[in-house]
């Protein structure tokens, strides 16, 4: 008598049992690409819309293959009125081209009309902000840049070394991109003179650099940048570079305006040699526009 | 104690009986591809889930949008993550619902079917018939599929600048092949 009841039990578990496996597919796929996302990685893309904040660079690279020739112009300052026509009858210019060698490596030169400088630069990503199963809050970058200034010497008759034209800077770029709209990075920066204007000036300038952007809206975001240079180790009567701009996006292309006190578009020049004063309305405005060449053949 | 072992045995038997009528895939393939005058876009990608409850006609997929590859460049993907699915916000997109036709998935061979469920895309959900042929195996269902959806659909705006290079008609295809649990 008591096994047919335990029969009758088991029977009616069995059933039980089965009626479990009429389970809710959606929830069901839901819950597995929740598993799957927890031993996934997740790089976080897009901490800034393009590879330049607005002197200097982002953390981000150019895409691998991918060929980007960049166009920036800074005109005069707006304090020049209207004889000058607010600055714009003056343009410092610089092109170059930036590639892609792997999604972690850019290399770049380019070719500034101040000071006929030619510059070449190299920016390695080190680190990678990701969640899931690797959890790293920032991302870190390398860059080295090497600068020449070009022009003629100024005193013919002495010795001039060409070593005494170039100028090295070396930067070590950490951000976070906080949320979809807001993301800050740190640039701590040594530009190198082989030759500096005084005697009792360092050949190391160093500086500490601060930038982020805040989107506005999906296509448009406020950008600053600030280089800090430490009061010991600058160049004298140099001030600070500050810039404020607007990244916008249209459709595949990064426009970048901005207001700045820095003329230059080489590291050693917004960094270490700006004399503009934002108090005294030594105010430029600029665009950096890119142009982007797939070269690799896509799969 | 005698009667322990028959029980047992008959508990097995009866879990045995019931044997799974759910089908599952998580490697499925799914293309789409834009066709407007000035550009051409495409991308897949090899994540679509998918499951197919054969007892109750019921399916459900689903697919991680951040797993689309291809694109005409690295810049085009960002952007589609970024602006156009803002896959940060709404990471996948779903189509859950009932197979339309009366189907005996014990029969092999391939069949022309209308899956009726919520196409969930960009968070937005539109009630979709979509037809499908469907190849009934041993222990396995095969789907190949293609469908238009359209972005106006699923409130993903084209900007005026980008009007002639993406195609509000975006044509998707898949294939997956489902196995028996």
């Amino acid at each position: 008598m008591t096994t047919k009841l335990l029969c009758c039990i088991f029977f009616l578990c069995g059933s039980f049992f089965a009626k479990a496996q009429d389970v809710d597919l959606d929830k069901m796929l839901e819950d597995e690409q929740k598993k799957d996302e927890k031993n996934k990685t997740h790089f976080t893309e897009a901490t800034f819309k393009t590879t330049r904040l607005i002197h200097g660079h982002s953390i981000e690279n150019t895409g691998a293959g991918i060929l980007d020739l960049k166009i920036s112009h800074r005109f005069g300052q707006l304090n020049g009125g209207l004889y000058e026509f607010f600055g714009l009858d003056n343009a410092s210019m610089r092109w170059g081209f930036d590639y892609g060698i792997t999604p972690k490596l850019t290399a770049g030169f380019g070719r500034s009309t101040y000071q006929k400088q030619y510059d070449v630069f190299v920016k390695y990503k080190l680190l990678r902000q990701s969640t899931g199963k690797t959890n790293m809050p920032i991302s870190v970058s390398v860059m080295g840049s090497a600068m020449v200034n070009t022009l003629k010497f100024t005193d013919p008759t002495r010795t001039n070394y060409f070593s005494s034209r170039l100028y090295y800077a070396y930067q070590l770029i950490a951000a976070r991109k906080f949320s979809e709209n807001t993301s800050i990075q740190i640039m701590p920066t040594v530009v190198h003179y082989n030759l500096v204007p005084l005697a009792t000036d360092p050949n190391d300038v160093i500086a500490i650099g601060i930038g982020g952007r805040q989107k506005i809206s999906k296509r448009v975001s406020i950008n600053a940048e600030y280089y800090y240079q430490l009061p010991e180790a600058k160049l004298s009567g140099t001030t600070n570079s500050l810039s404020i701009g607007f990244d916008i996006e249209t459709g595949g292309h990064v426009f970048q305006l901005h207001f700045t006190n820095s003329p230059g578009m080489t590291e050693r020049t917004f960094v270490s040699e700006t004399y503009g004063d934002w108090g005294k309305g030594d105010i430029l405005f600029g665009f950096n526009v890119s142009r982007v060449f797939s070269l690799k053949k896509r799969k | 104690m005698k009667f322990l072992p028959s029980l047992l045995l008959s508990f097995f038997l009866m879990a045995g009986s019931e044997q799974s009528k759910i089908y599952t895939t998580n490697t499925g393939q799914m293309r789409f591809r834009s066709e407007a005058p000035l550009e051409l876009i495409n991308a897949s990608s090899k994540e679509l889930k998918g499951a197919i409850d054969a007892s109750k006609k019921t399916f459900a997929f689903r697919i991680r949008i951040s797993s689309f590859e291809g694109f005409n460049s690295p810049l085009q993907k960002e952007h589609f993550n970024e602006n156009y699915m803002e896959s940060v916000k709404i990471p996948e997109a779903t189509f859950a619902g009932k197979i339309i036709e009366d189907l005996d998935f014990s029969k092999t061979g391939t069949y022309a079917i209308r899956a009726k469920g919520m196409l969930t895309i960009h968070g937005v959900e539109q009630e979709r018939i979509i037809r499908s042929d469907m190849e009934i195996g041993n222990g396995f269902i095969k789907i190949k599929s293609s469908f238009i959806v359209l972005l106006s659909d699923h409130n993903i705006p084209i900007p005026r600048v980008v009007k002639e290079k993406l195609a509000n008609e975006i044509k998707v295809e898949l294939t997956a092949e489902l196995i028996q649990k």
